[in-house]
């Protein structure tokens, strides 16, 4: 696990990793496991008596369906935002979190790029997201029978967690890119939070107001799963954006990285 | 012709609007130990930064090896072995994992050397960094700067921190380096430190080159405190004429006084009567340091 700074940083930060992915997928698995209590005609009839606009604010149009209903509970709320407090933390610390804590000097003084550390960071960081994505299906499948999650097909699963793994990743990149580039893990993380909180307001509230439904086709949570992959399989476009400015956030973090002074 | 290990011309390195070097010009022979002394914020760190790739020049040139280190920093850092004043690393790791770890960035240089190296200065390499005292993290420094024989050592204030043990271990095997051909960079703010071992001393203040000085004239030029001790009393307007001699006192026969530079005329003097003890002590470069600064303070006072 010494070999090099990917599996050093993965060895480095074992217990957090793990420890957040189970945290992840077991919330999200308990809330999924809700399920079977919200799909009865008093919990229907509750909710239709709640204003539309509430409903749209929640993401619970659709709840009627298992599908819907994670839409709405576990990917939409829980685990999106758990995967993001988690995601932009972790990209802020692999290079502005080392920094600041005076350990990066040390890595810098050998013979290592500082892009080639900053990238192998990064893949460590991914390992991560992608983990979550993964123990979360695990857990998903494991519930599909005791909490009756019907009519999601495998494919319409990993369609989801492509998605997920891909919202993480582009929220990581975050955190990383402003951390890399300014040396900031306050900054980062602010930076990070400030896009989750205008992404999760895009995506229910601001979209509502009249004029402003455009809003949501900017924000991470609707790339989530606002086009329902588990009901209508991978959202190429959405799929690429977040990929796309994933690679885009890294490469400007990495560039400003290799051209700047590290701080004291 | 001397070989040049490290050379800086007209070095210039500005943080927002502070200046932290302002015309640096250094010149590092091949297989010395070159001492830079200086109070803090002079710019000692500052170059080794800069050295080290950490930080990039406003202005000015900067070899080290022969290579840039912000074009060359892969090969330039694969042949310099750095060690911080305060050595932080991650502390949950033990001893062992990190040296694996940077042994490992350098394709395995040095992994040979870690126990070897570890019984020498008696650090356990099995328990976590967290639970080492200060003296032991910087062993861990120690053994990291120094076990892939790298060409050039960069020491930032190597010795704060180490107990006189390790400061004399310290010095053994910063001989033994040069011994080897090695070249050795430290920067200090206590002449002490930098006397043990170095053979220049470059002085810095306010991010410039005050001087550079061979430790050995040093220590001949110095003042020392001498103490003659003669069979019988002794006149005291003998001994005030000697060129070199001041802060005078006799009494009885016992004189006191202070040295600066050589000691001929004072023997000399002094052999007319019948010596019973003479003792000189070494000189403290400390106090010289001191004159240095202070010239350079005046010089920089001076009205333009």
């Amino acid at each position: 696990m010494l070999r090099n700074s990917f599996t050093k940083w993965l060895w480095d930060y074992r217990r957090s990793m793990i420890t957040w992915v189970l945290s992840v997928a077991g919330v999200g698995a308990m809330y999924a496991a809700f399920w079977p209590t919200m799909d009865n005609p008093a919990m229907r009839e509750l909710l239709e008596n709640y204003p539309d606009e509430l409903l749209e604010a929640l993401n619970y149009t659709d709840i009627a369906s298992p599908a819907g209903y994670l839409n709405a509970t576990v990917y939409g709320l829980v685990v999106g935002l758990l995967t993001v407090v988690y995601s932009v933390s972790a990209g802020a610390r692999s290079i502005a979190g080392d920094e600041e804590a005076g350990t990066l000097d040390l890595v810098l003084a050998h013979p290592l790029s500082r892009v080639k550390l900053g990238l192998q960071r990064f893949a460590a960081f991914l390992v991560s997201a992608a983990a979550i994505s993964i123990v979360l299906l695990v857990f998903l499948l494991l519930l599909s029978g005791p909490a009756r999650l019907e009519g999601i097909s495998m494919s319409s699963y990993l369609a989801q967690h492509l998605h997920l793994f891909l919202f993480a990743a582009l929220f990581g990149a975050v955190g990383f890119g402003v951390g890399a580039a300014t040396g900031r893990r306050g900054l980062a993380i602010g930076v990070g939070a400030g896009f989750a909180v205008f992404g999760f307001a895009a995506n229910g509230i601001l979209s509502q107001i009249d004029g402003l439904e455009w809003v949501e086709g900017f924000s991470p949570f609707n790339w989530l799963n606002g086009g329902s992959p588990l009901q209508n399989g991978i959202q190429t476009g959405d799929v690429l954006v977040m990929a796309g400015l994933t690679v885009v956030l890294v490469s400007l973090g990495l560039w400003a990285f290799s051209r700047r002074d590290i701080a004291v | 012709m001397t070989e040049i290990a490290i050379r800086t011309e007209g070095l210039v390195k500005d943080y927002g609007r502070t200046r932290g070097l302002d015309g640096l010009d250094l010149e590092v022979h091949t297989g010395e130990v070159y001492g830079l002394l200086g109070p803090n914020g002079a710019g000692k760190t500052t170059t080794i930064r800069l050295i080290l790739d950490l930080i990039r020049p406003t202005a000015g040139s900067l070899k080290v090896l022969g290579l840039d280190p912000r074009s060359d920093g892969l090969g330039l850092r694969n042949r310099v072995g750095y060690l911080a004043g305060d050595f932080l690393v991650d502390s949950r790791q033990t001893p062992r994992e990190l040296l694996t770890y940077l042994a490992n960035l350098r394709g395995g240089a040095g992994m040979g050397r870690v126990d070897e190296l570890a019984e020498r200065l008696e650090l356990d390499l099995t328990r976590r960094i967290k639970g080492l005292s200060r003296g032991n993290r910087q062993k861990v420094g120690v053994i990291q700067a120094f076990m892939h024989d790298p060409e050039l050592l960069i020491l930032d204030e190597p010795t704060s921190g180490l107990d006189p043990f390790l400061q004399h271990e310290f010095s053994t095997m910063v001989r033994q380096a040069v011994a080897e051909g090695r070249t050795v960079f430290m920067s200090s703010h206590v002449m002490s430190e930098v006397q043990r071992s170095a053979d220049r001393v470059g002085i810095v203040r306010a991010g410039r080159l005050v001087t550079v000085e061979d430790v050995d004239d040093l220590r001949q030029r110095a003042r020392r405190r001498i103490e003659i001790v003669f069979d019988n009393p002794v006149p005291a307007g003998e001994f005030q004429v000697i060129p070199g001699v001041s802060e005078l006192s006799i009494d009885g026969t016992l004189l006191r006084c202070r040295l600066d530079g050589r000691a001929d005329h004072l023997i000399k003097a002094a052999a007319r009567h019948g010596v019973a003890m003479i003792s000189a002590e070494e000189p403290d470069l400390e106090e010289l340091f001191f004159d240095y600064y202070d010239r350079a303070e005046d010089d920089a006072d001076a009205p333009q």
